[in-house]
């Protein structure tokens, strides 16, 4: 990241955000698939990913869908923890991005975030040379500062991602979170989130008594993975 | 199958449980070798203590540096312009280095014979030994949303299982030798104990922690974790040891043997389930 | 460094906007937001990408694109911002699209087998002994019957020249893929409203029934529709109503998800109906000016279809029909949409005509929010056109299935090895009917490796389907984003053409089909003299595009093909608006849709010399051009008569019912109380069998459990993970059970698209084999990190084939099986399906067509109808 971007304007500072209509999501994975080809991530890892529960019982059933990323918090204890500020917060924008060249891959910032945004790149990947660095969801800081939405929101076909700036209080996302109720993930983190939520079911994004309840359906997947990454 | 389904590695692999390990065995012998010099039972371990301490330290700070998905970059924890003070890795860092340079002025002062500066060193020795088991620990705490770690006693335990750890090795190294296992036996008597009294703790708090400190307290006590955890670390490791040092048959050095033996064990144990047992669940996340 | 530099003076650009609009409150005053797409950086390098904008192909509904190129490598595909149908999005498959191109396993050289058929031993061979070869085969074909040249396609989005190039070579044996695709719903609508599909208005709509379409996954139009879906669900508060037998996603976010029995939707929509009419909540004036029926008709009809009579075959409660029908007529404006869940059964055409009637007894036909006609635009062919074969083909027009006027393909294996028309050359284009079709490698497989029945199997593909892997010669053809190719769908309410244009050079030696088949027809005919070379007298790809574009009234004088080629689509109807995700026009408003298409007025040279009869009808040369309605001539629907024909008399004359009726398939009827219909649905990250081989797919969907209800698991005694033996009357399986809420009790579900046995190696998980002879892309570091191990189970062994007597289509859904718990010997991944048992199930289904012995049987009420000698001395149907 080039000194340049820590400037700060001032006045003018603008924070970006996403909101998630999750009455919008159809589960498509379009966001997904845009983020893995604008950035090239390997296969094992994701920037964005759209876990999903099928919820009531039949015949009285329905799917509610999550999309899931970083949130750029406004507190992020993935910097707080870099030992060497590899990982830090944009003041303008609000983006928290990472320094692949500093980074050393002590994965402290992974075990401090609480929601799984952050993952270890693998050596292989298909034509980008950064790799056995830390990386995770910019926000799309390169496209947004060409004045373009993030590549998840631009394919978004239920239009349920929207971004933009929340200190503009005519922009869609102040709009949004001015005119809904919104929800962010675990917020007794204290880490502020910004990604908003609408329509979230508090069953999906807070730890109920079952939301680590092994799912059966999981286990030959999860086994998979786990030898795979020799968890 | 039949759903989209996400996972995560972990954070930490099993390779940084050895080196917690490591670390523990390596502030204990330091403990032991500025204990050298205020208990004279302990005189004949202040030097292999003291080197022990410095060869675990190599072996120590490669494994960490191995563990670096970058191990070239190490450096850039000591860049200045980069150092990052609410980091406790950053402190970590600083604070091994400095355990390292105090370690090499300790055993130059050893070998030259330095007597009077020579108990000084082995104080500051020490004590930054102190701070590698503290910043362990505290690298384990600040991560706030895991369960157990998320625990202030967790430094509290790193250091009662490095004075457990390292006692044990010093029981060992001090084998036929009666005065110093006997000193030995204390430590290792009441830091396997205090280790066992702050695992009870762990556990209640655990598993009264809201379900995803539920869930991994199941994880923790089922399974092969479980074995590991309760079997190997809980009750193999610190109870057993506890009981039979305390026991009167506790002062046989054969028994100050098992008990050492059964701590290192225990404390290996440990370290991996309380490094893993935390992050299975936030894979699933 | 891997980030753009970002300099203090392009961050502060950005936010000099923002900064004056803050100001004001009001939202009328909008913000500065970014823009959605257009343009494309590289992350790493910061630099802008080259943008081509294309059509995507990677499934069947088209939508704009555009492709970004770094290094001559597509590193991206974005929707096209100018589309009116796309506006800017690609599903998961659209943003996946370059894995065609750049698939490792990608066959890139002309093939010859050397080992026997199926062995995968390959021969690099030159395009000239490839095509020297093939000019063999062809002339001594054609010496015997250009007919014993037979092809058939599936994916054919060439514009045309598939159809030129059999055309040129004389042959007549040319088939689809349609009847394992949706044609029994195009069979269902075209006789009724002319078109065979709609548009519903879902972004205006405020009701949707939706039965069986699965339209927020597959269906056509996933993505352009799904966007309308969200729009009218949470910005218009519309209501939608799902049947399926199965949670779909499209059913998960519906407001209700009505599980039906298999095969019955036709019922419960006579019966909604039924409710409509009884409560007098019809549109009267609709129906007695713009049907072939009247009111009254239609009541005394619908009267037999009572809700309890619905309730007691589908399992749909009594109240929720009668609720829905009153939902349905009174809540204004509402859509209904179909796709191949009601479709794809024995009598597929009639459940869907059933299901079209309630738009149409409502009056939502062609309303803003309703059930709309099509909006589609065409393109010239090149001149000159080869004419007409001379003979037809049996296997083309089965005289069995006079009303299948999209074919009954599927059962052209069985009738080719009855027979009843030789094959000398067969090509296959975009088809693996070895994977796709039921009975799969039990009766497609079967066919393909029988050197008497096919003696010269010659595949145009890029990839080793399991269709090319059974080839003698494989002639690579390009995947679509190497490709030129015209198109156009009705996939919104605004037509538009479009293109496909290479983005880079073609891989290896790859030919575009059109300049693939324009190659062998040189060979053919390398003087002319055989009056072939005429037809096939252009450059290459895109000579060929401007004979289709650049005399396209408007479009021509935009710029033809040079427009398409700067903005890949035309007309462009506005900007999409990055506030709102919507197209606006110059003022800055949201486009209109032009509605009621069947009142357009005709001219005053349409009327010139036209006649009206009593009727209103208006008629010119012996044709109905349009319906006079209150003075006014309008267009009317594009029908023989221009009316909705509720009452198709083609139908009665084969002895089916002309009316809106519903016919229980008489297996399901008989079924025993253990056992279940096994059905089989489409997932919105794979397409039919090509995708297994793109990884970012993959990696989401890669496997393929059975979905079972927790009821049934438990009569089972199986839980998720478990192995289960399928077993149908043609077949078994086995594979593992997924246990959800979200299905019927009486149903089991398998997804298509998984458990390949060719395709490459990421579909097998071969990952670890070297590469084969016939793998010629580059290798991606990437495929060291697929960590799954599971590729699936594909159903259609166990599929035996069910042809819709009217339709034609394939019953895909209709299946009676076995389910239990795996035995000792049961091994996951077991799959086998009998020859001699899919030919009794050829037999069976053959009694239904209108020649059959059950036709009759089912049709009681159609006890007058003179029989099948009545009609032989027609000609065959179709086109
Ligand atoms: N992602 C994706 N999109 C695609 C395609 C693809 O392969 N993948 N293919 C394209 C093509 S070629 C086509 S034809 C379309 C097909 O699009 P759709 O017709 O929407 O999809 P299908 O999965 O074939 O079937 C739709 C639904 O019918 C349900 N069903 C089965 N039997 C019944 C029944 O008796 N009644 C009712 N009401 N429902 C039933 C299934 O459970 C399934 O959810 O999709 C197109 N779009
Ligand atoms: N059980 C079950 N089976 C089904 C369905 C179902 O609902 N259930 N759905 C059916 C439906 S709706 C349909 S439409 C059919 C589709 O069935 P098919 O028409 O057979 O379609 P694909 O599987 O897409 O055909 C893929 C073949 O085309 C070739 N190919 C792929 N890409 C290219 C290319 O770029 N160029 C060329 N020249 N060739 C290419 C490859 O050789 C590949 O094997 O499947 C049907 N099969
Ligand atoms: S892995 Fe990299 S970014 Fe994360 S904490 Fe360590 S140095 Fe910082
Ligand atoms: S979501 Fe995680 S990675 Fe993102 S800013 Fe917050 S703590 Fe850091
Ligand atoms: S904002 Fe960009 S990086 Fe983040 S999830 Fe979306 S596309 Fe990926
Ligand atoms: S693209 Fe939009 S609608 Fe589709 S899964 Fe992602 S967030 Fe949901
Ligand atoms: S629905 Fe997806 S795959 Fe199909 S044309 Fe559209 S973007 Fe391409
Ligand atoms: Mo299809």
């Amino acid at each position: 990241m080039s000194e340049g971007s820590k400037v700060s304007t001032g006045g003018g500072k603008r924070r970006y955000a996403m909101v998630v209509d999750t009455r919008r999501c159809i589960g498509c994975m379009a966001c997904q698939v845009a983020c893995k080809a604008e950035y090239d991530t390997p296969l094992g890892v994701n920037r964005t990913w759209v876990p999903y529960k099928v919820v009531g019982k039949y015949p009285n059933v329905k799917k509610q869908f999550l999309p899931r990323l970083c949130n750029h918090c406004e507190d992020p204890p993935c910097v707080r923890n870099c030992p060497v500020e590899a990982t830090f917060r944009v003041e303008d924008g609000g983006f928290v991005l990472q320094r692949y060249e500093r980074c050393i891959g002590c994965r402290s910032c992974m075990a401090a975030c609480p929601y799984n945004a952050r993952f270890m790149l693998p050596s292989h990947r298909t034509y980008t040379p950064i790799t056995n660095v830390v990386d995770k969801c910019t926000f799309c800081f390169h496209r947004v500062t060409q004045n373009l939405v993030p590549a998840c929101v631009q394919t978004c076909i239920g239009r349920s991602r929207v971004f933009g700036d929340l200190n503009d209080p005519n922009s869609e996302v102040s709009y949004l979170v001015a005119k809904n109720a919104t929800q962010v993930l675990r917020p007794e983190e204290g880490t502020k989130p910004h990604v908003f939520y609408i329509g979230a079911d508090r069953n999906a994004t807070e730890f109920g008594r079952d939301a680590y309840q092994k799912r059966e359906v999981m286990e030959p997947e999860r086994s998979a993975f786990k030898n795979h990454f020799k968890i | 199958m039949g759903d989209y389904v996400w996972f995560h590695d972990v954070s930490w692999h099993a390779s940084y449980a050895v080196y917690f390990f490591v670390i523990g065995i390596l502030a204990g012998l330091s403990f032991i070798s500025y204990g050298s010099w205020r208990t004279p039972a302990l005189r004949p371990l202040r030097e292999k203590a003291a080197y022990g301490s410095f060869l675990l330290l190599g072996v120590g700070g490669l494994l960490l540096i191995g563990d670096l998905s970058q191990p070239l970059r190490f450096l850039n924890i000591l860049n200045p312009a980069y150092l990052n003070l609410t980091s406790p890795l950053a402190w970590g860092a600083l604070n091994i280095v400095a355990f390292g340079i105090a370690s090499v002025v300790y055993i130059l002062a050893l070998r030259k014979g330095n007597e009077k500066n020579g108990q000084l060193l082995a104080l500051i020795t020490a004590l930054l030994a102190l701070g590698l088991p503290i910043y362990t620990g505290f690298d384990l705490t600040v991560h706030q949303s895991r369960p157990v770690w998320n625990t202030p006693i967790m430094p509290v335990l790193f250091v009662a299982l490095a004075i457990a750890s390292g006692s044990a090795v010093g029981a060992l190294l001090a084998a036929g030798n009666a005065e110093a296992q006997k000193v030995l036996r204390e430590y290792m008597l009441w830091s396997a104990g205090a280790v066992a009294v702050m695992l009870v703790s762990i556990m209640g708090t655990t598993n009264y922690g809201g379900s995803a400190a539920e869930l991994t307290f199941m994880i923790m006590t089922t399974g092969s974790m479980g074995l590991l955890f309760i079997g190997v670390g809980f009750l193999a490791g610190s109870v057993a040891p506890a009981v039979m040092l305390f026991a009167p048959m506790g002062r046989s050095p054969s028994v100050v043997l098992v008990s050492a033996l059964l701590i290192l064990a225990g404390s290996a144990a440990l370290r991996y389930v309380l490094l893993m047992a935390p992050q299975q669940i936030q894979t699933l996340y | 460094m891997e980030m753009p530099k970002v300099t203090r003076r392009t961050f502060l650009k950005v936010s000099a906007g923002s900064g004056a609009a803050a100001a004001a409150a009001p939202r009328l005053l909008t913000a500065m937001e970014n823009d959605l797409g257009g343009k494309d950086f590289g992350p790493v390098s910061g630099a802008e990408r080259k943008a081509i904008p294309v059509n995507c192909h990677v499934c069947n509904i088209q939508d704009g694109a555009i492709a970004y190129v770094e290094n001559d490598r597509v590193v991206k595909l974005e929707g096209n911002p100018e589309h009116v149908s796309t506006r800017g999005r690609l599903c998961a498959k659209g943003n996946s699209g370059m894995w065609y191109s750049y698939d490792p396993d990608r066959i890139l050289y002309p093939l010859k087998r050397v080992g026997a058929r199926g062995e995968g031993k390959w021969k690099r061979i030159t395009w000239d002994e490839a095509l020297a070869e093939l000019t063999e085969k062809l002339d001594a074909a054609l010496k015997e019957d250009p007919n014993t040249i037979m092809l058939k396609y599936g994916r054919n989005r060439t514009g045309g020249s598939i159809d030129r190039f059999m055309k040129t070579l004389g042959s007549a044996t040319v088939v689809n893929h349609t009847s394992v695709c949706e044609s029994s719903k195009k069979i269902g609508m075209e006789p009724t409203w002319g078109p065979d599909i709609e548009t519903p208005d879902f972004a205006n709509a405020k009701y949707v029934l939706n039965f069986g379409s699965n339209v927020l996954e597959a269906s056509y139009f996933h993505n352009p529709l799904s966007q309308r879906v969200t729009e009218g669900r949470v910005d218009n508060q519309m209501k939608i109503v799902t049947f399926d037998v199965r949670l779909s996603n499209t059913a998960g976010f519906s407001d209700e998800w009505i599980p039906v029995f298999p095969a019955t939707d036709g019922a419960v929509a006579l019966a909604i109906g039924h409710v409509i009419l009884r409560e007098d909540l019809q549109d009267s004036d609709f129906i007695n000016n713009w049907t072939n029926v009247t009111v009254a008709e239609l009541k005394e009809h619908y009267k037999q279809y009572t809700p309890e009579w619905a309730a007691k075959i589908s399992g749909v409660p009594v109240a929720t029909i009668e609720r829905i029908a009153r939902e349905f007529a009174t809540t204004k404006p509402a859509t209904l949409f179909t796709y191949r869940g009601p479709a794809k059964h024995l009598y597929g055409s009639y459940n869907e005509k059933a299901c079209m009637m309630l738009p149409i007894m409502t009056g939502n036909v062609e309303k803003k929010g309703g059930y709309c006609l099509p909006r589609g635009m065409g393109w010239p062919q090149p001149m000159p056109e080869p004419g007409k074969p001379a003979h037809d083909s049996v296997l083309a027009h089965p005289p069995e299935y006079p009303l299948a006027a999209h074919k009954v393909s599927h059962l052209v294996p069985f009738w080719i090895a009855e027979g009843r028309q030789k094959i000398n050359v067969y090509f296959t284009y975009q088809d693996n009917p070895v994977y796709t079709n039921p009975g799969s490698m039990a009766v497609w497989g079967k066919l393909f490796k029988d050197e008497k029945l096919i003696p010269y199997l010659v595949s145009m593909s890029p990839f080793m389907g399991e269709e090319t892997a059974l080839a003698d010669l494989i002639l690579p053809d390009c995947p679509y984003l190497e490709r030129w190719e015209p198109e156009s769908m009705p996939n919104s309410l605004w037509p538009w053409l479009g293109i496909r244009q290479p983005v880079h050079k073609s891989l290896g030696e790859s030919r575009e089909n059109r300049v693939l088949l324009r190659d062998i027809i040189h060979n053919l005919d390398p003087d002319g003299k055989r009056g072939m070379k005429q037809f096939w007298d252009f450059k290459d790809g895109e000579d060929y595009m401007r004979h289709h574009f650049d005399n396209v009234p408007g479009l021509k004088e935009a710029g033809g093909l040079d427009f398409l080629k700067k903005h890949g689509v035309w007309p462009i109807y506005g900007k999409l608006d990055p506030k709102t995700g919507k197209v606006s026009d110059k003022t800055g408003r949201e486009i209109k849709a032009d509605y009621g298409l069947y009142l357009k007025e005709l001219s005053a040279a349409d009327m010139a010399g036209a006649t009206v009869d009593g009727k209103g009808i208006i008629s010119k040369n012996g044709k109905a051009i349009g319906v006079r309605r209150e003075g006014k001539n309008c267009v009317g629907f594009p029908t023989g008569n221009r009316l909705i024909n509720v009452r198709v008399d083609q139908w009665a004359d084969y002895g089916f019912n002309p009316m809106p009726t519903f016919k229980r398939i008489p297996w399901h009827e008989a079924m025993k109380e253990d056992e279940l219909i096994l059905s089989t649905f489409k997932l919105n990250v794979h397409k039919q069998s090509r995708t297994a081989a793109v990884k970012w797919l993959a990696e989401i969907a890669h496997s393929n459990p059975a979905w079972m209800n927790p009821e049934t698991a438990a009569k089972l005694g199986v839980k998720t993970g478990d192995l289960v033996r399928v077993e149908s009357a043609v077949g078994h399986l086995v594979t593992k059970a997924y246990v959800t809420e979200g299905i019927h009790p009486k149903v089991v579900s398998i997804p298509t698209g998984f458990g390949h046995w060719e395709y490459g190696r990421l579909a097998t998980l071969k990952l670890k084999d070297k590469k084969g002879e016939y793998s010629h892309g580059a290798d991606d570091p990437d495929l060291n990190n697929v960590w799954w191990d599971d590729k699936g189970v594909h159903p259609n062994n166990i599929i035996p084939v069910v042809a819709d007597p009217i339709g034609g289509s394939q019953g895909w859904y209709d299946t009676v099986v076995k389910v239990t718990k795996a035995g000792p010997n049961d091994k996951y991944g077991d799959s086998e399906g009998n020859w001699e048992k899919h030919v009794a199930a050829y037999k069976e289904t053959m009694r239904y067509a209108y020649t059959g012995d059950l036709h009759r049987k089912m049709h009681p009420e159609m006890a007058a109808w003179a029989g099948p000698d009545s009609v032989k001395h027609k000609a065959g149907g179709g086109h």
